[in-house]
């Protein structure tokens, strides 16, 4: 790509700038930038995309459903069944945080998947913001369920007493890195993947004759690569969730 | 009648085959493999983040310049053995 910006004069492509931020709208309070940016254009149209396409869908509330009818209740049996597997019947309640975080992902996601859309997914800020919401609200259920005990989270059973100034620390690490691997995962999945496609991309211009279609090809496979990815991902933020909802339950 | 049975038997027998078939097939070993490799490397590097973070505060705040940073460094790098740990005991309850 370098290349190929230095023969076409002053223009540069990196394979990077499509993680920049542009500020559409600027708006400031109080010295806090607030301001209007691709990025939340991106979240605006996942938001109502979900909003618009659930409710349109489960309108008609046929018992014989339709296509449409049938993947929103799709996507609703699987987190229903997701959170009975991990938590059981106190995870019933818990349904509607995971569902708006799983599809909120997971469109965002396949938003980003669009050709000269922002993925904003693809921006740490965004999901570590998304996993400490989680982390707060499970550390803040588990100490609603449990009160002062849930400090014994921390203490394992069963191990010999001068073990314990050891190993307390490390489970107190332990839990406070949740909501950095949970962020860095999503993060670190998507930049790679709209990296790599970005590459190769570039690589079908670079490239002499008609070799350019080798790439071609290679960019239509792992963009069905990263399709799969976005759902995988999104999943794995969901299941990740259930599990600590799970232990601020479950004590050990 | 009996052709109807037999043609729905045919076609759960049909199912279940297909069933089978897409449970080994649903996601390739590549794949499987580069997600697992993802799993473990954030669980150990967010373990390490943490650990080196509070070492860095806690000789910012108690002068102790290089013991915090290298005890909570140890620290962080066993949470992140345990975090693997964790993560492998769950692949194998699946």
């Amino acid at each position: 790509m370098a290349s190929s910006g230095e023969h076409s004069g002053h223009e540069k492509h990196s394979p990077l700038d499509q993680f920049e931020i542009n500020p559409l709208v600027n708006f400031e309070v109080g010295g806090v930038n607030l301001a209007f940016t691709n990025s939340s254009v991106s979240m605006v149209i996942t938001v109502l995309f979900i909003t618009l396409f659930l409710t349109l869908t489960v309108n008609p509330r046929s018992i014989v459903p339709s296509r449409m009818q049938l993947i929103s209740e799709l996507c609703y049996n699987f987190i229903a069944q997701l959170l009975n597997d991990t938590v059981g019947d106190q995870g019933k309640r818990y349904f509607p945080f995971v569902f708006s975080i799983f599809m909120f992902v997971l469109i965002g996601n396949m938003v980003g998947m669009i050709p000269y859309q922002f993925t904003f997914t693809s921006h740490i800020i965004v999901t570590f913001a998304l996993a400490t919401v989680v982390f707060i609200g499970v550390t803040i259920l588990g100490f609603v369920n449990h009160g002062i005990r849930f400090f014994t989270f921390f203490y394992i059973p069963g191990v010999p007493f001068y073990m314990h100034p050891l190993l307390i620390p490390i489970e107190v690490i332990s839990y406070l890195s949740r909501p950095i691997s949970l962020s860095v995962r999503l993060f670190a999945n998507m930049l790679a993947g709209h990296t790599l496609l970005k590459v190769f991309a570039g690589f079908v211009v670079s490239m002499p004759f008609f070799t350019g279609v080798l790439p071609l090809t290679f960019i239509v496979a792992l963009t069905g690569l990263e399709i799969l990815i976005a759902f995988l991902q999104a999943y794995v933020f969901a299941i990740l969730t259930c599990l600590y909802i799970n232990d601020a339950y479950h004590l050990h | 009648m009996n052709n109807d049975k037999n043609s729905i038997k045919g076609l759960k027998s049909k199912i279940e085959t297909i069933e089978k078939k897409n449970k080994n097939e649903s996601l390739p070993k590549k794949e499987k493999a580069l997600n697992f490799g993802f799993k473990i490397s954030t669980e150990i590097v967010a373990a390490l983040i943490v650990g080196v973070g509070i070492g860095i505060l806690v000789d910012k705040f108690l002068g102790t310049k290089p013991f915090g940073l290298i005890i909570f460094f140890i620290f962080g790098a066993l949470a992140g053995f345990l975090n693997i740990y964790r993560v492998m005991r769950r692949i194998e309850k699946q």
